[in-house]
Protein backbone atom coordinates (compact mmCIF):
# COMPACT_ATOMS: atom_id res chain seq x y z
CA UNK A 1 0.00 0.00 0.00
CA UNK A 2 2.80 2.34 1.00
CA UNK A 3 4.67 1.52 -2.21
CA UNK A 4 1.60 2.37 -4.28
CA UNK A 5 1.33 5.67 -2.46
CA UNK A 6 5.02 6.42 -3.11
CA UNK A 7 4.66 5.44 -6.76
CA UNK A 8 1.70 7.77 -7.14
CA UNK A 9 3.68 10.54 -5.48
CA UNK A 10 6.62 9.89 -7.84
CA UNK A 11 4.30 10.10 -10.86
CA UNK A 12 2.78 13.30 -9.45
CA UNK A 13 6.22 14.80 -8.90
CA UNK A 14 7.40 13.77 -12.38
CA UNK A 15 4.29 15.13 -14.08
CA UNK A 16 4.43 18.51 -12.37
CA UNK A 17 8.21 18.77 -12.81
CA UNK A 18 7.81 18.28 -16.57
CA UNK A 19 4.95 20.80 -16.60
CA UNK A 20 7.05 23.32 -14.62
CA UNK A 21 10.07 22.88 -16.89
CA UNK A 22 7.88 23.28 -19.96
CA UNK A 23 6.42 26.50 -18.54
CA UNK A 24 9.86 27.89 -17.67
CA UNK A 25 11.22 26.95 -21.12
CA UNK A 26 8.21 28.61 -22.76
CA UNK A 27 8.65 31.86 -20.80
CA UNK A 28 12.39 31.84 -21.48
CA UNK A 29 11.88 31.22 -25.19
CA UNK A 30 9.19 33.95 -25.47
CA UNK A 31 11.59 36.39 -23.82
CA UNK A 32 14.72 35.45 -25.75
CA UNK A 33 12.95 35.27 -29.12
CA UNK A 34 11.75 38.84 -28.64
CA UNK A 35 8.04 37.93 -28.58
CA UNK A 36 7.52 39.38 -25.10
CA UNK A 37 9.53 42.47 -25.98
CA UNK A 38 7.40 43.05 -29.11
CA UNK A 39 4.28 42.80 -26.93
CA UNK A 40 5.83 45.15 -24.44
CA UNK A 41 6.88 47.87 -26.90
CA UNK A 42 3.66 47.57 -28.87
CA UNK A 43 2.18 50.96 -29.84
CA UNK A 44 2.98 54.63 -29.32
CA UNK A 45 1.16 56.36 -26.48
CA UNK A 46 2.16 59.84 -27.67
CA UNK A 47 3.26 61.70 -30.76
CA UNK A 48 7.04 61.87 -31.08
CA UNK A 49 10.10 59.98 -32.28
CA UNK A 50 10.58 56.26 -31.66
CA UNK A 51 14.16 55.48 -30.61
CA UNK A 52 16.34 52.79 -29.10
CA UNK A 53 17.38 54.51 -25.87
CA UNK A 54 20.25 52.06 -25.31
CA UNK A 55 22.02 53.32 -28.44
CA UNK A 56 22.69 56.77 -26.94
CA UNK A 57 22.93 56.03 -23.22
CA UNK A 58 26.55 57.31 -23.06
CA UNK A 59 25.84 60.66 -24.75
CA UNK A 60 26.80 63.84 -22.88
CA UNK A 61 26.42 67.59 -23.34
CA UNK A 62 30.02 67.74 -24.61
CA UNK A 63 29.68 64.63 -26.75
CA UNK A 64 26.02 64.45 -27.84
CA UNK A 65 24.53 61.58 -29.83
CA UNK A 66 23.02 62.49 -33.21
CA UNK A 67 20.01 60.42 -34.31
CA UNK A 68 19.07 60.34 -38.01
CA UNK A 69 15.31 60.73 -38.59
CA UNK A 70 14.06 58.01 -41.00
CA UNK A 71 10.82 56.24 -41.98
CA UNK A 72 12.17 52.74 -41.38
CA UNK A 73 10.12 50.05 -39.63
CA UNK A 74 13.22 48.92 -37.79
CA UNK A 75 15.63 50.91 -35.62
CA UNK A 76 19.33 50.08 -35.95
CA UNK A 77 21.54 52.18 -33.71
CA UNK A 78 21.36 55.97 -33.87
CA UNK A 79 18.00 56.31 -35.63
CA UNK A 80 14.68 57.98 -34.83
CA UNK A 81 11.34 57.21 -36.48
CA UNK A 82 8.44 59.66 -36.38
CA UNK A 83 5.35 58.04 -34.80
CA UNK A 84 1.84 59.15 -33.93
CA UNK A 85 -0.21 58.05 -30.93
CA UNK A 86 -1.70 54.60 -31.50
CA UNK A 87 0.72 53.57 -34.28
CA UNK A 88 2.65 50.29 -34.07
CA UNK A 89 6.22 50.87 -32.92
CA UNK A 90 9.15 49.95 -35.19
CA UNK A 91 11.26 46.93 -34.30
CA UNK A 92 14.00 47.47 -31.65
CA UNK A 93 12.25 50.63 -30.44
CA UNK A 94 12.22 50.92 -26.64
CA UNK A 95 11.12 54.48 -26.02
CA UNK A 96 9.75 57.67 -27.49
CA UNK A 97 11.23 61.13 -27.38
CA UNK A 98 8.19 63.36 -26.97
CA UNK A 99 7.55 66.56 -28.91
CA UNK A 100 7.43 68.36 -25.56
CA UNK A 101 10.98 67.27 -24.69
CA UNK A 102 12.16 68.46 -28.10
CA UNK A 103 10.43 71.82 -27.68
CA UNK A 104 12.01 72.28 -24.23
CA UNK A 105 15.42 71.57 -25.77
CA UNK A 106 17.09 70.82 -22.42
CA UNK A 107 17.81 67.14 -22.95
CA UNK A 108 17.21 66.75 -26.69
CA UNK A 109 17.00 69.12 -29.64
CA UNK A 110 15.67 68.90 -33.20
CA UNK A 111 18.29 69.97 -35.74
CA UNK A 112 17.13 69.58 -39.36
CA UNK A 113 16.78 65.87 -40.12
CA UNK A 114 18.51 64.84 -36.90
CA UNK A 115 17.86 64.80 -33.18
CA UNK A 116 20.70 65.77 -30.88
CA UNK A 117 20.69 63.99 -27.48
CA UNK A 118 22.61 65.82 -24.77
CA UNK A 119 21.15 64.34 -21.53
CA UNK A 120 20.13 60.69 -22.09
CA UNK A 121 19.18 60.07 -18.46
CA UNK A 122 18.50 61.85 -15.18
CA UNK A 123 18.55 60.74 -11.55
CA UNK A 124 15.02 60.59 -10.13
CA UNK A 125 13.49 59.31 -6.90
CA UNK A 126 10.72 56.86 -6.11
CA UNK A 127 9.58 56.11 -2.55
CA UNK A 128 12.79 57.68 -1.28
CA UNK A 129 15.05 55.62 -3.59
CA UNK A 130 17.13 57.05 -6.41
CA UNK A 131 17.12 55.54 -9.91
CA UNK A 132 18.21 56.37 -13.47
CA UNK A 133 15.34 57.75 -15.53
CA UNK A 134 16.03 57.63 -19.29
CA UNK A 135 13.93 57.83 -22.47
CA UNK A 136 13.47 54.08 -22.24
CA UNK A 137 9.83 53.01 -21.65
CA UNK A 138 8.64 56.58 -22.22
CA UNK A 139 5.50 57.01 -24.33
CA UNK A 140 5.09 53.34 -25.16
CA UNK A 141 1.95 51.25 -24.76
CA UNK A 142 1.96 47.55 -23.99
CA UNK A 143 -0.26 45.08 -25.83
CA UNK A 144 -3.25 44.89 -23.44
CA UNK A 145 -3.49 41.11 -23.93
CA UNK A 146 0.05 40.65 -22.67
CA UNK A 147 -1.19 41.64 -19.20
CA UNK A 148 -3.68 38.77 -19.14
CA UNK A 149 -1.01 36.47 -20.61
CA UNK A 150 1.51 37.46 -17.87
CA UNK A 151 -0.94 36.80 -15.05
CA UNK A 152 -2.13 33.51 -16.59
CA UNK A 153 1.48 32.33 -16.97
CA UNK A 154 2.40 33.35 -13.41
CA UNK A 155 -0.60 31.56 -11.90
CA UNK A 156 -0.05 28.45 -14.08
CA UNK A 157 3.61 28.41 -13.08
CA UNK A 158 2.64 28.77 -9.42
CA UNK A 159 0.27 25.79 -9.73
CA UNK A 160 2.93 23.65 -11.45
CA UNK A 161 5.64 24.54 -8.91
CA UNK A 162 3.28 24.16 -5.95
CA UNK A 163 2.15 20.67 -6.93
CA UNK A 164 5.70 19.71 -7.90
CA UNK A 165 6.83 20.60 -4.36
CA UNK A 166 3.88 18.71 -2.89
CA UNK A 167 4.73 15.66 -5.04
CA UNK A 168 8.36 15.90 -3.92
CA UNK A 169 7.56 15.75 -0.19
CA UNK A 170 4.98 13.00 -0.79
CA UNK A 171 7.58 11.02 -2.73
CA UNK A 172 10.03 11.30 0.17
CA UNK A 173 7.31 9.88 2.39
CA UNK A 174 7.03 13.13 4.31
CA UNK A 175 3.28 13.23 4.59
CA UNK A 176 2.01 16.60 5.69
CA UNK A 177 -1.17 16.23 7.68
CA UNK A 178 -3.95 18.68 8.33
CA UNK A 179 -3.39 20.61 11.56
CA UNK A 180 -5.71 20.15 14.51
CA UNK A 181 -6.61 23.79 14.92
CA UNK A 182 -9.14 23.40 17.68
CA UNK A 183 -7.72 20.61 19.82
CA UNK A 184 -7.28 21.75 23.43
CA UNK A 185 -9.85 24.54 23.13
CA UNK B 1 24.33 38.61 -14.31
CA UNK B 2 21.30 38.49 -16.57
CA UNK B 3 20.43 41.09 -19.16
CA UNK B 4 16.81 42.12 -18.60
CA UNK B 5 15.80 43.38 -22.00
CA UNK B 6 12.55 45.01 -20.86
CA UNK B 7 13.91 46.57 -17.66
CA UNK B 8 17.04 47.57 -19.56
CA UNK B 9 19.40 46.62 -16.76
CA UNK B 10 21.74 43.82 -15.76
CA UNK B 11 21.03 42.20 -12.41
CA UNK B 12 22.31 39.03 -10.74
CA UNK B 13 19.84 36.12 -10.96
CA UNK B 14 21.11 34.88 -7.60
CA UNK B 15 19.99 38.05 -5.79
CA UNK B 16 16.53 37.92 -7.37
CA UNK B 17 16.10 34.28 -6.41
CA UNK B 18 17.41 35.00 -2.91
CA UNK B 19 14.91 37.85 -2.52
CA UNK B 20 12.13 35.53 -3.73
CA UNK B 21 13.33 32.84 -1.33
CA UNK B 22 13.44 35.06 1.78
CA UNK B 23 10.12 36.74 1.03
CA UNK B 24 8.71 33.28 0.26
CA UNK B 25 9.64 32.12 3.77
CA UNK B 26 8.20 35.20 5.46
CA UNK B 27 5.11 35.29 3.20
CA UNK B 28 4.35 31.60 3.63
CA UNK B 29 4.68 31.93 7.40
CA UNK B 30 2.76 35.12 8.16
CA UNK B 31 0.57 35.27 5.04
CA UNK B 32 1.85 38.45 3.48
CA UNK B 33 2.86 39.25 -0.08
CA UNK B 34 5.92 41.13 1.13
CA UNK B 35 5.48 44.11 -1.17
CA UNK B 36 6.88 46.49 1.41
CA UNK B 37 10.11 44.46 1.38
CA UNK B 38 10.43 43.43 -2.30
CA UNK B 39 9.86 46.78 -4.04
CA UNK B 40 12.72 48.58 -2.21
CA UNK B 41 14.98 45.53 -2.71
CA UNK B 42 14.37 45.58 -6.48
CA UNK B 43 15.08 49.31 -6.61
CA UNK B 44 18.36 48.67 -4.81
CA UNK B 45 19.21 46.04 -7.48
CA UNK B 46 18.76 48.75 -10.12
CA UNK B 47 15.18 48.26 -11.34
CA UNK B 48 13.30 51.53 -11.92
CA UNK B 49 10.62 52.27 -9.32
CA UNK B 50 7.61 51.61 -11.56
CA UNK B 51 9.03 48.26 -12.75
CA UNK B 52 9.88 47.25 -9.16
CA UNK B 53 6.22 47.69 -8.11
CA UNK B 54 4.96 45.80 -11.18
CA UNK B 55 7.38 42.89 -10.82
CA UNK B 56 6.54 42.68 -7.13
CA UNK B 57 2.75 42.60 -7.67
CA UNK B 58 2.99 39.98 -10.43
CA UNK B 59 5.40 37.64 -8.65
CA UNK B 60 3.21 37.92 -5.55
CA UNK B 61 0.34 36.13 -7.33
CA UNK B 62 2.54 33.17 -8.32
CA UNK B 63 4.16 32.95 -4.91
CA UNK B 64 0.76 33.06 -3.17
CA UNK B 65 -0.43 30.16 -5.38
CA UNK B 66 2.58 28.06 -4.31
CA UNK B 67 2.01 28.88 -0.61
CA UNK B 68 -1.75 28.32 -0.88
CA UNK B 69 -1.24 24.81 -2.25
CA UNK B 70 0.83 23.90 0.81
CA UNK B 71 -1.53 25.65 3.25
CA UNK B 72 -4.43 23.73 1.66
CA UNK B 73 -2.60 20.51 2.53
CA UNK B 74 -2.20 21.77 6.12
CA UNK B 75 -5.92 22.59 6.31
CA UNK B 76 -5.23 26.30 6.82
CA UNK B 77 -7.63 27.62 4.19
CA UNK B 78 -11.28 28.43 4.79
CA UNK B 79 -12.65 28.63 1.25
CA UNK B 80 -16.01 30.12 2.33
CA UNK B 81 -14.25 32.94 4.13
CA UNK B 82 -11.80 33.49 1.27
CA UNK B 83 -14.43 33.56 -1.47
CA UNK B 84 -16.80 35.75 0.58
CA UNK B 85 -14.07 38.32 0.97
CA UNK B 86 -12.88 38.41 -2.67
CA UNK B 87 -15.47 40.88 -4.01
CA UNK B 88 -14.95 43.26 -1.08
CA UNK B 89 -11.18 43.07 -1.50
CA UNK B 90 -11.40 43.89 -5.24
CA UNK B 91 -13.73 46.82 -4.60
CA UNK B 92 -11.46 48.10 -1.82
CA UNK B 93 -8.31 47.80 -3.96
CA UNK B 94 -9.97 49.75 -6.79
CA UNK B 95 -11.10 52.51 -4.39
CA UNK B 96 -7.63 52.65 -2.83
CA UNK B 97 -5.91 52.92 -6.24
CA UNK B 98 -8.30 55.73 -7.23
CA UNK B 99 -7.56 57.66 -4.04
CA UNK B 100 -3.84 57.13 -4.65
CA UNK B 101 -4.17 58.52 -8.19
CA UNK B 102 -6.11 61.50 -6.80
CA UNK B 103 -3.35 62.28 -4.27
CA UNK B 104 -0.82 61.93 -7.14
CA UNK B 105 -2.76 64.59 -9.07
CA UNK B 106 -2.59 66.85 -6.02
CA UNK B 107 1.15 66.18 -5.85
CA UNK B 108 1.07 64.95 -2.26
CA UNK B 109 1.12 61.17 -2.84
CA UNK B 110 4.69 60.64 -1.56
CA UNK B 111 4.19 62.23 1.86
CA UNK B 112 0.58 61.03 2.32
CA UNK B 113 1.51 57.47 1.37
CA UNK B 114 4.47 57.25 3.73
CA UNK B 115 2.58 58.97 6.58
CA UNK B 116 -0.40 56.59 6.18
CA UNK B 117 1.93 53.57 6.04
CA UNK B 118 3.58 54.66 9.29
CA UNK B 119 0.28 55.32 11.12
CA UNK B 120 -1.48 52.11 9.96
CA UNK B 121 1.49 49.82 10.53
CA UNK B 122 2.37 51.37 13.89
CA UNK B 123 -1.24 51.03 15.09
CA UNK B 124 -1.38 47.38 14.00
CA UNK B 125 2.01 46.69 15.58
CA UNK B 126 0.97 48.11 18.97
CA UNK B 127 -2.34 46.19 19.06
CA UNK B 128 -0.87 42.90 17.83
CA UNK B 129 2.17 43.13 20.08
CA UNK B 130 0.17 43.89 23.25
CA UNK B 131 -2.41 41.19 22.55
CA UNK B 132 0.23 38.59 21.68
CA UNK B 133 2.25 39.36 24.80
CA UNK B 134 -0.86 38.71 26.91
CA UNK B 135 -1.48 35.46 25.04
CA UNK B 136 2.17 34.49 25.49
CA UNK B 137 1.92 35.04 29.26
CA UNK B 138 -1.19 32.89 29.44
CA UNK B 139 0.56 30.16 27.47
CA UNK B 140 3.52 30.30 29.87
CA UNK B 141 1.13 30.05 32.82
CA UNK B 142 -0.68 27.09 31.28
CA UNK B 143 2.66 25.46 30.56
CA UNK B 144 3.73 25.84 34.22
CA UNK B 145 0.39 24.42 35.39
CA UNK B 146 0.87 21.50 33.01
CA UNK B 147 -2.48 22.03 31.29
CA UNK B 148 -2.85 21.21 27.61
CA UNK B 149 -3.22 24.15 25.22
CA UNK B 150 -4.09 23.86 21.54
CA UNK B 151 -2.52 25.64 18.59
CA UNK B 152 -4.36 28.87 19.13
CA UNK B 153 -4.70 31.23 22.04
CA UNK B 154 -5.75 34.83 21.77
CA UNK B 155 -6.83 37.26 24.46
CA UNK B 156 -8.68 39.73 22.24
CA UNK B 157 -12.48 39.54 22.42
CA UNK B 158 -13.09 42.08 19.67
CA UNK B 159 -14.37 39.36 17.31
CA UNK B 160 -17.25 38.51 19.66
CA UNK B 161 -18.69 41.98 19.01
CA UNK B 162 -18.51 41.54 15.22
CA UNK B 163 -19.78 37.97 15.32
CA UNK B 164 -22.84 39.19 17.26
CA UNK B 165 -23.93 41.56 14.46
CA UNK B 166 -27.23 40.03 13.28
CA UNK B 167 -27.24 41.29 9.66
CA UNK B 168 -28.30 38.61 7.15
CA UNK B 169 -26.95 36.68 5.32
CA UNK B 170 -25.07 34.91 8.07
CA UNK B 171 -22.14 32.84 6.82
CA UNK B 172 -20.95 29.61 8.43
CA UNK B 173 -17.22 29.13 7.82
CA UNK B 174 -16.70 25.46 8.64
CA UNK B 175 -12.91 25.25 8.64
CA UNK B 176 -12.49 28.44 10.69
CA UNK B 177 -15.51 27.49 12.86
CA UNK B 178 -16.80 31.01 12.57
CA UNK B 179 -20.41 32.12 12.17
CA UNK B 180 -20.54 35.76 11.14
CA UNK B 181 -22.54 38.17 9.01
CA UNK B 182 -21.46 38.23 5.37
CA UNK B 183 -21.37 42.04 5.66
CA UNK B 184 -18.62 41.89 8.27
CA UNK B 185 -16.47 39.76 5.94
CA UNK B 186 -17.20 42.00 2.95
CA UNK B 187 -16.42 45.13 4.97
CA UNK B 188 -13.15 43.63 6.19
CA UNK B 189 -12.35 42.91 2.51
CA UNK B 190 -13.24 46.46 1.43
CA UNK B 191 -11.32 48.13 4.28
CA UNK B 192 -8.19 46.00 3.95
CA UNK B 193 -8.35 46.11 0.13
CA UNK B 194 -8.68 49.89 0.26
CA UNK B 195 -5.58 50.26 2.43
CA UNK B 196 -3.72 47.74 0.25
CA UNK B 197 -4.64 49.58 -2.95
CA UNK B 198 -3.81 52.96 -1.49
CA UNK B 199 -0.51 51.91 0.06
CA UNK B 200 0.41 49.86 -3.03
CA UNK B 201 0.90 46.56 -1.19
CA UNK B 202 -0.75 43.11 -1.19
CA UNK B 203 -2.48 43.90 2.09
CA UNK B 204 -1.65 40.71 3.99
CA UNK B 205 -0.22 42.56 6.97
CA UNK B 206 -3.59 44.32 7.40
CA UNK B 207 -5.83 41.39 6.45
CA UNK B 208 -4.28 38.72 8.70
CA UNK B 209 -4.79 40.74 11.93
CA UNK B 210 -8.29 41.69 10.69
CA UNK B 211 -9.21 38.05 10.14
CA UNK B 212 -7.86 37.14 13.58
CA UNK B 213 -9.27 40.01 15.61
CA UNK B 214 -12.43 41.04 13.73
CA UNK B 215 -13.68 37.87 12.03
CA UNK B 216 -12.35 35.59 14.78
CA UNK B 217 -10.47 32.99 12.72
CA UNK B 218 -7.40 31.27 14.16
CA UNK B 219 -4.02 32.71 13.15
CA UNK B 220 -3.09 29.66 11.01
CA UNK B 221 -6.38 29.77 9.11
CA UNK B 222 -6.09 33.55 8.70
CA UNK B 223 -2.65 33.11 7.13
CA UNK B 224 -3.80 30.40 4.67
CA UNK B 225 -7.02 32.21 3.79
CA UNK B 226 -5.21 35.48 3.29
CA UNK B 227 -2.81 33.86 0.83
CA UNK B 228 -5.81 32.92 -1.35
CA UNK B 229 -6.83 36.59 -1.23
CA UNK B 230 -3.30 37.56 -2.29
CA UNK B 231 -3.63 35.29 -5.36
CA UNK B 232 -6.65 37.39 -6.35
CA UNK B 233 -5.34 40.83 -5.34
CA UNK B 234 -1.81 40.06 -6.65
CA UNK B 235 -3.27 38.73 -9.91
CA UNK B 236 -5.42 41.84 -10.32
CA UNK B 237 -2.47 44.09 -9.41
CA UNK B 238 -0.24 42.17 -11.83
CA UNK B 239 -2.81 42.56 -14.61
CA UNK B 240 -3.07 46.31 -14.09
CA UNK B 241 0.69 46.72 -13.81
CA UNK B 242 1.34 44.54 -16.89
CA UNK B 243 -1.16 46.53 -18.93
CA UNK B 244 0.66 49.70 -17.87
CA UNK B 245 3.97 48.19 -19.04
CA UNK B 246 5.47 47.85 -15.57
CA UNK B 247 6.46 44.17 -15.63
CA UNK B 248 9.59 42.33 -16.78
CA UNK B 249 8.51 38.69 -16.84
CA UNK B 250 12.03 37.23 -16.57
CA UNK B 251 12.56 39.01 -13.25
CA UNK B 252 9.16 37.66 -12.13
CA UNK B 253 10.18 34.15 -13.21
CA UNK B 254 13.45 34.17 -11.24
CA UNK B 255 11.71 35.53 -8.16
CA UNK B 256 8.98 32.87 -8.30
CA UNK B 257 11.61 30.12 -8.60
CA UNK B 258 13.27 31.38 -5.41
CA UNK B 259 9.92 31.92 -3.71
CA UNK B 260 8.83 28.37 -4.55
CA UNK B 261 11.46 26.95 -2.19
CA UNK B 262 11.04 29.64 0.45
CA UNK B 263 7.24 29.37 0.43
CA UNK B 264 7.46 25.62 1.13
CA UNK B 265 9.59 26.24 4.18
CA UNK B 266 7.50 29.17 5.42
CA UNK B 267 4.19 27.35 4.98
CA UNK B 268 5.35 24.09 6.56
CA UNK B 269 6.98 26.06 9.41
CA UNK B 270 3.50 27.16 10.56
CA UNK B 271 2.91 23.54 11.61
CA UNK B 272 5.68 23.87 14.21
CA UNK B 273 4.32 26.89 16.06
CA UNK B 274 1.28 28.16 17.93
CA UNK B 275 -0.79 31.12 16.73
CA UNK B 276 0.93 33.73 18.96
CA UNK B 277 4.33 32.90 17.41
CA UNK B 278 2.98 33.83 13.96
CA UNK B 279 1.45 37.00 15.38
CA UNK B 280 4.79 37.91 17.00
CA UNK B 281 6.62 37.59 13.67
CA UNK B 282 3.85 39.59 11.98
CA UNK B 283 4.14 42.37 14.55
CA UNK B 284 7.95 42.47 14.26
CA UNK B 285 7.68 42.66 10.48
CA UNK B 286 5.27 45.58 10.97
CA UNK B 287 7.55 47.56 13.28
CA UNK B 288 10.60 47.00 11.05
CA UNK B 289 8.65 48.08 7.96
CA UNK B 290 7.30 51.07 9.92
CA UNK B 291 10.83 52.11 10.87
CA UNK B 292 11.92 51.87 7.21
CA UNK B 293 8.89 53.89 6.06
CA UNK B 294 9.40 56.44 8.87
CA UNK B 295 13.03 56.99 7.85
CA UNK B 296 11.95 57.49 4.23
CA UNK B 297 9.23 59.91 5.42
CA UNK B 298 11.87 61.90 7.35
CA UNK B 299 14.08 61.84 4.26
CA UNK B 300 11.28 63.26 2.09
CA UNK B 301 10.22 65.84 4.72
CA UNK B 302 13.81 67.09 5.13
CA UNK B 303 13.96 67.86 1.42
CA UNK B 304 15.91 64.67 0.56
CA UNK B 305 19.11 66.25 1.81
CA UNK B 306 20.13 63.81 4.55
CA UNK B 307 21.39 60.82 2.54
CA UNK B 308 22.01 58.85 5.72
CA UNK B 309 18.24 58.59 6.32
CA UNK B 310 17.73 57.04 2.89
CA UNK B 311 20.66 54.67 3.48
CA UNK B 312 19.27 53.45 6.83
CA UNK B 313 15.80 53.07 5.28
CA UNK B 314 17.33 50.62 2.78
CA UNK B 315 19.30 48.86 5.50
CA UNK B 316 16.15 48.42 7.63
CA UNK B 317 14.08 47.18 4.72
CA UNK B 318 16.61 44.62 3.52
CA UNK B 319 17.72 43.70 7.05
CA UNK B 320 14.09 43.01 7.91
CA UNK B 321 13.88 40.12 5.46
CA UNK B 322 17.01 38.48 6.87
CA UNK B 323 15.96 39.04 10.49
CA UNK B 324 12.49 37.57 9.98
CA UNK B 325 13.83 34.53 8.10
CA UNK B 326 16.32 33.80 10.88
CA UNK B 327 13.57 34.20 13.47
CA UNK B 328 11.31 31.72 11.65
CA UNK B 329 14.14 29.20 11.12
CA UNK B 330 15.07 29.49 14.83
CA UNK B 331 11.49 28.80 15.89
CA UNK B 332 11.36 25.63 13.77
CA UNK B 333 14.71 24.43 15.17
CA UNK B 334 13.54 25.15 18.73
CA UNK B 335 10.28 23.32 18.03
CA UNK B 336 12.14 20.21 16.86
CA UNK B 337 14.48 20.36 19.87
CA UNK B 338 11.56 20.89 22.26
CA UNK B 339 9.64 17.95 20.78
CA UNK B 340 12.72 15.76 21.30
CA UNK B 341 12.85 16.81 24.95
CA UNK B 342 15.93 19.03 24.54
CA UNK B 343 16.36 22.29 26.43
CA UNK B 344 15.10 25.44 24.68
CA UNK B 345 14.89 29.05 25.95
CA UNK B 346 12.05 29.49 28.43
CA UNK B 347 10.16 32.05 26.32
CA UNK B 348 10.17 29.77 23.27
CA UNK B 349 8.61 26.66 24.79
CA UNK B 350 5.00 27.96 24.95
CA UNK B 351 5.20 29.26 21.38
CA UNK B 352 6.19 26.01 19.67
CA UNK B 353 4.36 22.76 19.20
CA UNK B 354 5.00 19.32 17.68
CA UNK B 355 4.30 19.43 13.93
CA UNK B 356 2.05 16.36 14.15
CA UNK B 357 -0.31 17.93 16.73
Amino acid sequence: MATTSRERAAIKFLFWTIASLAMIAYVFHSYRSGQMIRWYYYTADMDGYAVNADSFKDATGENPAVLAITDSDRIDGLMAVRVKKGERLPEHCNGIISKKALEEGKRVALEGDTIKVMVPWEIKESKGFKYKDSFKHKGIKTNPWSGAWNVAVVIALGICLGFMAEGFTDMLGWRIHKLHHFEGH
Amino acid sequence: MFEFAIAGIQAPIFLLMLTGFTVGIVGGFIGVGGGYMVTPALIVFGFPGYLASGIDATHMAGKAVVSSIRHRQLGNIDWTLALSMVAGTMLGVELGVRLLNYTKKLGISGVVLLACSVVVMLGLFIYTQLETRRAHKRLEQASLEGSHVGRELKTSTLHTFFQAIPLVPIVRCRTARVVVSMWVIVLVGVATGFLAGFLGVGGGFIRVPSLVYIVGATTHISVGTDLVEIVVSGGYGGLRQSMSGNVDMMAVLFMILGAMIGAQFGSIATAYVRGPAIRYILSYSLILATTGAFLRLLYVLTGQKIALLSFFAVVFTLGEMIFLCLFIVSLVIFSVLHTRGKKVPQWVAPLVVAATE
